[in-house]
């Protein structure tokens, strides 16, 4: 697979963070400056004290020191079709229909572009991935408009993120958002239900199990909880054990 | 919004409306407009809890889980108790599809502005502040794929809000 795809596949369209130890958010409390923790398929991102939004072409910077009030701080011409944003590390990572713009954040009023992957023709706006140290975890969905043949989890080393390195690939049917906990990998899969992956070995995925609780779209895991937007709700489990959540409701 | 507004005033761009090749039935697979009237498009209340019609993107924060309602507004659900989670409020934002919260303030879009809520009082939320036009709506005069038949959009019907996948009939439009 190509340099550019493999990119694509780090970078693209959709982010799902979930991470049992990703600082502040697992800290977070009612009160003070912090935020929390959610599926990235937003159009805007907040990191520390600023909000950065998009629109189809312009990346805006606001800053939130004082919550209350954004203030605009700067807005960045991008592209053409942007479609959604997400921080990782000290990069944005800014999604179009047609490619991906990675944008260093070091002085985070002053965005600055780093580079622009072009989507190949395989690759389309469905593809989620999550994090992991040095580890993304993809999902490449292959139903309808998002093309393709064979929907796959994809395990890539991300050691550096600009020259990701294919490690695996795993046959899945119509998976959709992911996340981990832990030493277990969670993938949304519309047939399959939520499938559980024991990753201890980052390389190599070793099926669990599958939950069926619902037909889920997203997962984020915050603490010991496990929230997963599902069709037609949310559904809450206690992860306290991550090989084994544990239902404890539903919201509908 | 106001830019929303002014674009709806402006005539339809000229995209080609070609009249596509229907099959004996004469629907075609296609796309077609969902309109919200722009006289409510804009009108924020904050009301009771209430039953997730459309499940969105979702956004924790403390012991609040908050579930967008897709262009609807947001579900504002305490979780301290994990077993009993409880809507507590939900703030009517048509249109909106974003949430995400930094300590007491909860910023969402209401279509094209973005708003920000103090939820000091996750009961009582209260729109602080308004910014005009920071995301970007859908196109209003055709769906965001090529190679299409699509219902042709009528501004008369207020915003489009969305382009959904539909059989239709006498497809006038297509790109």
């Amino acid at each position: 697979m190509k340099k550019t795809s493999l990119l694509l596949l780090i970078i693209s369209v959709l982010f799902f963070q979930c991470s049992k130890d990703s600082g502040s958010s697992s800290e977070a409390t009612a009160v003070g400056g912090e935020t929390g923790a959610g599926g990235s398929m937003a159009r805007f991102a907040i990191v520390g004290n600023y909000l950065y939004t998009v629109d189809h072409q312009k990346l805006r910077v606001y800053e939130i020191t004082n919550a209350a009030e954004p203030v605009l701080k700067n807005t960045v011409n991008i592209g053409i079709e942007i479609e959604t944003i997400y921080p990782f590390k000290d990069k944005l990572f800014i999604g179009s229909t047609t490619a991906v713009h990675i944008l260093s954040i070091s002085d985070p009023v002053k965005p600055e572009k780093l580079s622009t992957a072009i989507s190949p023709q395989v690759m389309r706006r469905c593809d989620p991935v999550v994090a992991k140290d040095n580890v993304a975890y993809a999902t490449l969905r292959t139903n309808g408009f998002c093309g393709g043949v064979q929907s796959i989890l994809a395990v890539y080393d991300i050691t550096d993120v600009t020259k990701p390195i294919s490690k695996n690939s795993i046959n899945v049917t119509e998976p959709y958002g992911l996340g981990y906990s832990g030493n277990v990998l969670y993938v949304c899969d519309k047939f399959q239900g939520l499938m559980l992956y024991n990753i201890t070995q980052p390389y190599q995925p070793t099926f669990i199990k599958s939950l069926r609780d619902g037909s889920y779209i997203d997962v984020i895991c915050y603490q010991n909880t496990m929230i997963c937007w599902v069709a037609d709700g949310v559904l809450l489990y206690d992860i306290t054990n991550n090989t084994n959540p544990a239902l404890l409701a539903k919201i509908d | 919004m106001r830019k929303l507004l002014s674009l709806l005033s402006i005539p339809l761009l000229l995209y080609s409306c070609t009249p596509e090749s229907a099959d004996y039935n004469g629907t075609v697979e296609g796309y077609a407009p969902v309109y919200v009237s722009s006289a409510t498009a804009s009108t924020i209340s904050v009301e009771p809890a209430r039953a997730i019609t459309k499940a969105g993107k979702i956004y924790v924060h403390g012991t609040y889980l908050f579930e967008n309602d897709v262009n609807k507004g947001i579900h504002i659900i305490d979780v301290s108790d994990r077993a009993r989670p409880r809507k507590v409020a939900f703030i009517n934002v048509p249109l909106s599809t974003e949430v995400a919260v930094k300590g007491n303030y909860l910023y969402t879009n209401n279509l094209d502005d973005l708003l920000t809520f103090d939820i000091s009082n996750p009961t009582a939320p209260v729109l602080v502040k308004r910014i005009d036009d920071v995301f970007p709506m859908p196109n209003q005069n055709y769906p965001p794929f090529t190679g299409v038949s699509f219902e042709c959009a009528d501004p008369s019907k207020g915003v489009v809000v969305q382009w959904e996948p539909k059989r239709i009939k006498n497809a006038k439009c297509r790109r």
